[in-house]
């Protein structure tokens, strides 16, 4: 080909020339597609009410929220047993999944259905219970546990067990000679996605589960700023702290006493159940198989393919805007810029920005800037960016810079992004399946993509409809997720620390 | 073994039935502090009907509606809509009684000043169409039902096609807050929380105020499951009416917020139900 003999811009075979011709197609079609876009701004007078927002969150009210030990005790517990629960299960698939093509995508669609829509699901069925709540959050676990899981255990060295004696069992040569190797990444993987759980537990909240998220969503939408402030900062608290709380010792008798408070445990209503799986799940034309009244049925879904058009394109330009944002962000946190002071500013806002719900987020967008994509847009690519940033940042800590006499912007250009660019666009590749997700929770905003009308479709108590876009939202995961992969950089930059760990982390 | 089943089942679900008697009501407004609130409304009950009577605390209408369908709650504050919604899932189940208000209830529709949509007249003003609208939450009475009925009644058209964009902001506060910022030029609203709103100087209403008030049309209601006569002894669905009818203490009815409760039922929420279905939000 003429590249070969004549290599132009980013022509060429080399790892990064790649990278970069995989990250300009990236912007390149989402700046195709943005006209498509509804971008449109109607500034108007938002002043009054963010200087509101703005005073409830620096003057918070500790005090105005009834029973609020309750309801940070339950959202520990619901994190704590989804997230155990979600390890029981997904361990063992984790195993097994590799064998088993129909195993493997049984977890592909489970974890493809946020765990708000698992819980608007399972609500119907077992009410306002800790059994939606925790059910909520291990379903979809248990899919992402088998997934990271196997990948994990795909990377044990092998020299242990080729040391053993022939003879050993099957089992005895997991136990000794292969999981110890990879323990550590387990475990820590475990622990991260304990805390993914602890902000899931408190979006439950949202749908009317009594966590943290409960509260803060009331005060939140009826403009009670002081105890919206008080809520999010108790949030941030208890995010920011894990690592003092959530000890390897503690945290059995934190779930074992948060076990005391989850109940009443709901009685099942064994009929309900069945109607509920058998009959009001599915269209009724196709339960009478009445094949013209099923095309009727299907008729009455609203817009269905401006809502997959949306979610794709929403999920596209979150995707692209995240990956500008992490390029712009990720140095605040790092130890080779700024001092001491700015890099704990620089942490503190990326806790803050990757740790508020998007939700909130965009709705300060959409009194910026009126309704349209754009309050979404931002809300999704300001999230999920300061998310990889702050993950690159610890990437980048582990690189020891070979000359310290560059100036900041060299530092950056020509010593780190060269060596950190390849984990940087794999954690964002990997996160596209997660972004497509959060478009259909900013549906709840009334931007239409498909978790608008699943929203709505609940709402009006029409599970067969709500149930067939959930699935339909589940395929564009799937397919979203199997082509980052396949654009997923696999060869890994060549920093100490980030061999250690799969890029699995940038999935909450 | 199938007989140790339901012997099994039989015991819990006798005892299931030496049972608290459970409700949840969601305010129209103000939703902070429900327990302390409510758990005023629950010892009164209990008073009066002589069973334990618990709260439940539920955040938006279609939990309530799962939780009356589960049998979680046998009594639910609903809205219009959501009650209808509730009793075609729960057969038997019935409207007992209304809030004195909710016989002729009203939605207000709002602008901003800035839109130039300010007269106030028999009718919604013609030059609402091409402006920004929002609803409040998807499935109120007051907020989505009733403006959308108005709306294609007056103009014989969806408010898709007549205004340039159509929100749904989750909640008549949020709608305020939303009109009076610009962000929708135009939105629907409780009427009470409207009134409270402005009562309270919560609302600017140099920059955005009322453009016309719909007809009146019913709206929250008590609805009570069909067994609780079985359940709880015979006449407690009556006993149950009688206790919210003579419910005369300012500091309970406040929670609803409501001056006092009258007699309703099912009929009563009949043109209710004839516009959710019109609209397709029932089927």
């Amino acid at each position: 080909m003429s590249a070969e003999r004549a290599p132009g811009l980013l022509a060429g075979d080399s790892l990064n020339l790649r990278l970069a011709r995989r990250s300009l197609g990236l912007i390149a079609l989402c700046l195709v597609l943005l006209p498509f876009a509804d971008l449109a701004i109607t500034t108007h007078d938002p002043w009054a009410e963010l200087e509101r927002m703005l005073a409830g969150l620096l003057h918070p009210d500790m005090l105005a929220t009834e029973s609020l030990p309750h309801a940070i005790a339950l959202t520990i517990g619901f994190a704590l047993w989804g997230t155990l629960l979600g390890v029981v299960l997904g361990f063992p698939l984790a195993l097994l999944s590799p064998r088993s093509r129909l195993l493997r995508g049984s977890c592909a669609f489970v974890r493809a259905i946020h765990e708000l829509f698992w819980a608007l699901l399972l609500l119907q069925v077992f009410g306002l219970s800790a059994v939606t709540a925790i059910a909520a959050l291990t379903i979809p676990y248990a899919g992402i546990f088998a997934k990271v899981y196997a990948e994990i255990l795909e990377l044990t060295p092998r020299a242990p067990v080729d040391a053993l004696p022939e003879g050993v069992g099957r089992l005895s040569r997991f136990v000794y000679a292969e999981l110890p190797m990879v323990w550590a990444r387990l475990s820590s993987y475990t622990r991260y996605r304990f805390e993914c759980a602890m902000r899931s537990s408190v979006l439950l909240g949202f749908v009317g589960l009594p966590t943290l998220g409960f509260h803060l969503e009331s005060a939140f939408r009826e403009g009670r700023y002081p105890e919206a402030g008080a809520l999010l900062w108790v949030f941030y608290l208890m995010i920011a702290s894990l690592h003092l709380w959530g000890h390897r010792r503690l945290l059995p008798w934190i779930a074992l006493g948060s076990l005391f408070l989850l109940g009443p445990w709901p009685d099942i209503d064994g009929a309900l159940l069945w109607r509920f799986i058998s009959v009001d799940l599915w269209p009724k034309p196709l339960l009478e198989g009445n094949w013209s009244g099923l095309w009727q049925w299907f008729g009455e879904i609203p817009d269905l393919l401006p809502a997959i058009g949306n979610t794709l394109l929403l999920g596209l330009m979150g995707t692209a805007g995240s990956l500008v944002v992490a390029l712009l962000l990720w140095p605040l946190a790092s130890r080779h810029f700024g001092n001491r002071p700015t890099r704990m500013a620089g942490k503190g806002v990326l806790i803050l920005m990757r740790s508020t719900p998007e939700l909130m987020l965009a709705f300060i967008f959409l009194l910026m800037l009126g309704p349209s994509m754009l309050p979404a847009w931002l809300a999704l690519s300001l999230h999920n960016g300061a998310l990889i940033a702050f993950l690159v940042a610890r990437h980048a800590d582990a690189i020891v810079p070979g000359s310290h006499a560059l100036p900041a912007s060299s530092r950056y250009t020509y010593e780190l992004l060269p060596r950190l660019y390849g984990g940087l666009l794999a954690l964002l590749f990997y996160r596209a399946e997660t972004i497509i997700r959060e478009t259909a929770l900013l549906g709840m905003l009334g931007i239409a993509t498909l978790g608008f009308h699943i929203d709505s479709s609940f709402a009006y108590l029409m599970f067969d409809q709500a149930f067939f876009l959930l699935l339909i939202t589940a395929g564009l995961n799937i397919a979203v997720d199997a082509l980052a992969r396949r654009y997923r950089p696999r060869e890994i930059a060549d920093t100490p620390g980030e061999r250690d760990r799969p890029a699995g982390e940038a999935t909450c | 073994m199938r007989w140790l089943v339901a012997c099994l089942l039989i015991l819990v679900s006798t005892a299931a039935t030496a049972e608290t008697f459970r409700f949840t009501a969601i305010p129209d407004e103000d939703q902070s502090r429900l327990e302390e609130r409510f758990d005023k409304v629950a010892r009164y009950l209990e008073d009066q009907l002589g069973v334990a009577v618990e709260y439940v605390p539920v955040k938006s209408y279609s939990a309530a509606v799962s939780a009356f369908r589960n049998d979680q709650v046998q009594l639910a504050w609903f809205g219009g809509l959501t009650g209808v919604q509730a009793r075609r899932l729960v057969p038997d189940s019935r409207a007992i009684a209304q809030g004195k208000e909710d016989a002729e209830f009203r939605t207000y529709f709002i602008a901003n000043h800035d839109s130039g949509v300010d007269t106030q007249g028999d009718d919604l003003p013609k030059n609402v169409q091409g402006k920004s609208f929002t609803f409040g939450a998807k499935t109120s009475t007051s907020g989505r039902l009733m403006p959308e009925y108005y709306i294609r009644e007056q103009f014989g058209a969806p408010p898709k096609s007549l205004f340039s964009r159509v929100g749904f902001s989750g909640d008549h506060t949020r709608t305020i807050a939303l009109v009076e910022s610009g962000t929708y030029d135009i939105g629907a609203v409780n009427f009470k929380v409207w009134d409270a709103a402005v009562a309270d100087g919560r609302v600017d209403t140099d920059k955005v105020d009322v453009i016309w008030k719909t007809p009146t049309y019913p709206d929250y209601q008590w609805t009570v499951r069909g067994d609780v006569d079985g359940r709880y002894g015979d006449g407690f669905t009556d006993e149950v009416r009688q206790a919210l009818l003579d419910m005369h203490d300012p500091e309970l009815l406040e929670s609803f917020p409501r001056q006092g409760f009258i007699p309703a039922d099912n009929d009563d929420y009949q043109p209710i139900e004839d516009v959710g279905e019109k609209l397709g939000l029932l089927r």
